[in-house]
């Protein structure tokens, strides 16, 4: 499948910002299962210093600092995406979740698609006793990891209500998890939180979803914004297999790649440094259209 | 030594005495005393020194070095103190003495292990071989948070990721050395070792002289040249990074700096731009290529690592990986800091240095591996489990570590369960039974508990190896608790040689500040808070004035306020310094309110805080002198005032803070480095002295004003006896205004102060700005036709008015152009 995929970041600051240096995840790039046909990052105002990179799990990063008073900064990602998402193992025929741990454990690798990097607490996905309680319910011993953990995202989908506001891209994963609300963000952290409290290899994806739904089926949550969702190491051979705890299912062909890493702050779209004494306000716009398909909201 | 002393027999009494009651605690090695009770060797001319010395003289002379410590401001702050309290260095007062031949291992096994650990560090960032290889498990690695990804790929392959390394070290019951813990992200304590020696050179000379205790300058030198040789060109400096004064260990960051001659910077002070690392000064930004780091990895730069940081350099990790900027020790070393890794070195040895581990480290095994998992299940109560990884893991390891065998069933059982669910995060070591050495406690000496951290710096041929090091001894028997943090005491580390040792040392004799012509870039940073030093000092002693104003005539039994009096009481409350109304109070109640009233913004109290503050924040450009004159004044005035203090006691106490403010002045000016630093703090004591002067004309001199008022308008500018040299008369208006605002022979006039003002401006422009006239150098010319075309007769309100506005303007214009940079974004530099 094909998409065309627009992301408009806004910053409005409420005082002039006379220099800021940010580091951009807004470059999807190839992966298994995508390809990136055309991409662009438009930065307004023009940046004094621009580069691009890549990070050390492979996201596109692009590097750019403001020397120019601003009141605004305007963030315009325009792509073009293939997505052939690869066969999925058959969950119940997976391996044990305990075999795959001592695997991860006992691993050899410490490339970047490598399992260790995403064992331990991360910067925001601490190991919490109540999350790994909750989550060990779906891991009975010996059972096929795969088939546990879509249980446990269908748990997460049952057992946490959706709503927007109710959590910021702050709220430390524990409280979210006693709050049982809040978004694709929170969902997919307490999922990783509660995978690695049993020793296991979750990372976090950030990413998009088709906006509309193909005819007949309902719409996703979190289509009209950036969205998240978790990618498990089910062994050397199964591999990273992402589940979506939001909408409870596989990710599959409607989830796009933005970037990749251990949770929401290695994958942040904009982290950065400003010099100012205000407030700013944040809008972000997503829009993603099959290109085979009329698009719902207007050309692209 | 001790064969031949005459009066062997009484010496001999004397050392028994000094060890009497002294045992080894059971089954505990003791560094001065073997298991039959006997003085090891190489502790005899210590104790007979001592012995020599007598009791009385003894406790003389360690409450000098006390007093030393205390007077040079040396200390270390208290994290999980509220108040972030500034606690003086505990020093124990007795060196640990080790035998040079045993050195000479100790040093050799630790510059091997530091050559481990250098090629391990560029391993793990650069071509990861030794995870490829199976020879250290990657998880081993990741779970550090110290490994820091985006650095990955970014360290030299040849290994020189480690400037300066440290060990801590513990010895064994049966007498061999332990390597307990690596420092590698920034190893602290060096600072205070040195500090440690020069205190125990001063309190027992002679002792230090007998031993030829070899000395430490060596090594700083070697540290220095390591560190400097990485410079990329002759004019740029190497910068020593610190966290800034909150840090636990700022003062040893400060005096490194200064010993080591670089310039001390916070992340503030440094800004990347075009991938090159600058220094943020006062003449512009200054490239830098070499830090010496003292903030942690993760805090160095918000862009790359910690997104919330505030106290790091945006852009640093870019820097590095262009190969603009070196930092030692490399970002992320942290990560070789992981107990983890010790259950790996001893097997890594051979692979990386060819040879075995000439000292061991503590015997340690990670949890994460399924074998060594179930043996330390099976035995646990042989074992103590700790974090991998991080310092505590709570709840259970919410203090560090826990010996197995001390738990109770139900947390045994938790362990346990810990141990299969997250083994990773674990490793079991052997327990460790610390060596003691003895303390002098109470006029005796008993055993303590010790760790020996011991430090070496790179250099291009290899490692050399600090000789002496840091003795931190635990304030219990209890050998668990050796922290600084909880209680401890450090001590000195003497090694003995059989040759005399000449003495080098980096350092200039106490009292005397410069160390180089050359102090190097003034950062901006400094700049501003040496400014505001000179503002707040000068202002201290403007309100010092009015408020002996008050105490001499409450001295003086003056109970009810005169119109001067009334006068001298509104400018008090106009400045804050009280914050009663005139008339409404004592005269001495209100004198010491002045003085130490807590709620009151302006009081001198508070006025001697700030600027005590100001100067803490730059304690590297201070002689210890100067700094101790502002530690005394705020000590003296937060002195409790009994209730039924007198008039003449309080113009005492005033009389003292005005000498210690005219002392700081004179060592100011004195002692102080007079490049453009010393340039700023006087800028800002003229400012200040001027617009106080401006504001006192306006208070006391105004058209009708009585002569009463005139002569304290006089006494406040220093200026009766000139006048009254001048004028053989009662004060008069115009010859007092003349002589208090025009006259610029008199060094508290307004036009005196203009005229310095013009000096320091004209030496900081010449040098340092490029634009014909900027802002600051305008409004001064501006201040200066104004006051200089006025005439004594007829000086108004209204020009005193228009004087003061123009020297807070000019405040504002020299915090613009030399300190916020204002602008400074559209420069290209």
């Amino acid at each position: 499948m094909i998409y065309d995929v627009r992301q408009v970041t806004t910053y409005r600051y409420a005082a002039p910002v006379a220099t800021a240096s940010h580091v951009l995840r807004l470059s999807p790039v190839d992966r298994p299962g995508q390809r990136v046909l055309s991409m662009a990052l438009d930065v307004e105002p023009w940046p004094a210093e621009r580069s691009e990179a890549r990070d050390f799990f492979g996201n596109g990063l692009t590097r750019i600092a403001l020397h120019t008073r601003h009141e605004a900064l305007v963030l315009r990602t325009t792509a073009r995406i293939d997505v052939t998402p690869p066969p999925v193992p058959e969950p119940e025929v997976t391996p044990p979740w305990e075999t795959v741990r001592e695997l991860a454990w006992a691993s050899a690798d410490l490339t970047p698609t490598a399992p260790v990097h995403h064992l331990f607490p991360s910067r925001r996905v601490p190991v919490v006793a109540d999350i790994t309680a909750y989550a060990a319910e779906s891991f009975a011993r010996g059972r096929p990891i795969l088939a546990s953990a879509f249980e446990l995202a269908c748990r997460i989908k049952a057992d946490f209500a959706y709503e927007p506001g109710a959590t910021d891209v702050t709220t430390p994963v524990a409280t979210a998890f006693a709050l049982k609300r809040g978004v694709c963000q929170d969902f997919s952290e307490i999922m990783i939180a509660g995978l690695r409290g049993l020793g296991l290899a979750a990372g976090y994806v950030s990413g998009f979803l088709r906006t509309e739904p193909p005819p007949g089926q309902e719409r996703l949550e979190g289509a009209d914004a950036t969205h998240a969702w978790v990618s498990l190491w089910c062994g050397p051979r199964a591999g990273w297999i992402g589940l979506d705890p939001t909408n409870a299912m596989l990710a599959g062909l409607d989830h796009i790649v933005l970037a990749v890493g251990r949770d929401y702050a290695d994958a942040a779209p904009v982290d950065g440094v400003i010099i100012a004494t205000g407030d700013h306000a944040l809008d972000v716009a997503v829009d993603v259209v099959p290109v085979d398909a009329p698009a719902a909201s207007g050309p692209v | 030594m001790t064969g031949r002393a005459p009066h062997e027999p009484d010496l001999a009494g004397c050392r028994q005495a000094l060890i009497d009651g002294y045992r080894p605690l059971p089954g505990v090695r003791d560094e001065m005393m073997d298991e039959g009770g006997a003085v090891r060797p190489h502790w005899l001319p210590v104790l007979d020194g001592l012995a020599a010395l007598g009791p009385a003289e003894v406790g003389r002379r360690f409450q000098n070095a006390d007093r030393y410590l205390r007077d040079s401001g040396v200390f270390y702050r208290l994290y999980d103190d509220a108040a972030g309290v500034e606690r003086p260095w505990p020093l124990s007062h007795l060196p640990l003495v080790i035998d040079p031949k045993e050195w000479q291992a100790l040093a050799s096994g630790l510059a091997q292990r530091a050559t481990l650990l250098e090629r391990l560090f560029a391993d793990i960032y650069g071509r990861g071989r030794l995870v490829a290889e199976g020879r250290l498990p990657a998880a081993a690695v990741a779970g550090s948070r110290e490994f820091l990804r985006p650095l990955v790929g970014t360290l030299p392959e040849d290994g020189t990721g480690l400037g300066i390394y440290a060990a801590d070290l513990g010895r064994g019951p049966d007498g061999r050395w332990w390597v307990l813990n690596d420092r590698t992200q920034s190893p602290s304590g060096a600072g205070y070792a040195l500090e440690n020696r020069i205190t125990m050179g001063r309190a027992l000379p002679e002792l230090f002289e007998q031993l030829h205790v070899v000395r430490l300058a060596g090594f700083f030198q070697t540290l220095r040249a390591g560190l400097t040789s990485l410079c990329r060109s002759v004019d740029s400096r190497v910068c020593l990074l610190t966290p800034g004064p909150l840090n636990e260990t700022y003062f040893e960051h400060a005096y490194l700096a200064r010993y080591l001659g670089f310039v001390l910077v916070e992340g503030a002070d440094l800004t990347v731009r075009g991938g090159d690392v600058h220094i943020r000064t006062i003449e512009g930004l200054e490239r830098t290529d070499v830090l010496l780091r003292r903030l942690d990895s993760d805090w160095a730069d918000p862009l790359e690592l910690n997104p919330a940081s505030r106290i790091g350099v945006p852009g640093l990790v870019q820097a590095v990986r262009s190969g603009n900027v070196t930092v030692a020790n490399a970002l992320g070393s942290g990560v070789l800091e992981s107990r983890a890794l010790l259950g790996f070195v001893p097997a890594l040895a051979r692979h990386l240095v060819g040879r075995e581990l000439e000292i061991p480290n503590v015997a340690t095994w990670w949890c994460g591996q399924p074998l060594e998992r179930e043996a330390v299940i099976a035995d646990l109560d042989a074992f103590v489990i700790a974090p991998a990884f991080e310092p505590t893991l709570p709840p259970l390891l919410r203090s560090g570590s826990v010996v197995a065998a001390e738990l109770d069933a139900p947390e045994r059982d938790a362990l346990i369960e810990l141990v299969r669910r997250r083994g990773v995060d674990l490793v079991a070591h052997e327990a460790v039974k610390l060596s003691t050495t003895p303390v002098w406690r109470d006029g005796r000496l008993e055993p303590r508990p010790f760790v020996l951290r011991v430090y070496l710096a790179r250099t291009r041929d290899g490692w050399a190896v600090m000789p002496g090091g840091l003795c931190r001894i635990a304030d219990h028997i209890d050998a668990r608790a050796v922290s600084m943090q909880r209680g401890g005491r450090a001590a000195d580390v003497w090694v003995p040689s059989e040759a005399p040792v000449a003495p080098v040392s980096l350092l200039p004799a106490p009292g005397h500040v410069p160390i180089r012509r050359n102090v190097g870039p003034l950062t901006s940073r400094v700049a501003d808070n040496l400014f505001w030093l000179g503002r707040y000092v000068e202002r201290a002693e403007a309100a010092l004035r009015l408020a002996r104003l008050l105490a001499a005539r409450a001295a003086e039994r003056e109970r009810r306020g005169t119109v001067t009096t009334r006068l001298i009481e509104e400018l008090l409350l106009a400045w804050e310094v009280v914050d009663t109304p005139p008339g409404t109070m004592d005269l001495i109640r209100l004198s010491v309110r002045a003085l130490n009233h807590h709620d009151a913004q302006g009081s001198i109290l508070a006025l001697a805080s700030a600027a005590r503050r100001a100067a803490s924040v730059i304690r590297d450009r201070f002689s210890p002198d100067a700094w101790r004159a502002l530690t005394e004044l705020e000590m003296a005035l937060s002195r409790t005032v009994p209730a039924d203090v007198t008039g003449a006691t309080v113009l005492a106490r005033i009389n003292q803070a005005l000498r210690i403010t005219a002392s700081f002045a004179g060592l100011a000016q004195e002692n102080m480095n007079q490049l453009a630093g010393w340039r700023f703090l006087e800028f800002g004591r003229r400012i200040e002295r001027a617009i106080n002067t401006c504001r006192f004309v306006r208070q006391f001199g105004v058209a009708g004003a009585p002569d009463e008022a005139l002569d304290v308008l006089l006494e406040l500018a220093d200026s009766q006896i000139t006048y009254r040299m001048r004028y053989v008369m009662v004060a008069a208006r115009a010859p007092v205004l003349d002589t208090v605002v025009l006259d610029s022979s008199n060094p508290r006039s307004v036009t005196f102060q203009i005229e310095r003002m013009r000096e320091h401006m004209a030496v900081l422009t010449t040098r340092l700005v490029r634009e014909p006239t900027s802002p600051p150098e305008r409004l001064l010319l501006r201040l200066d036709s104004g006051i200089a075309t006025l005439d004594a007769s007829d000086i108004d309100m209204l020009d005193m008015i228009r004087a003061e506005q123009t020297l807070m303007d000019l405040s504002d214009a020299i915090s613009d152009r030399w300190f916020t940079h204002r602008g400074e974004a559209d420069e290209t530099p």
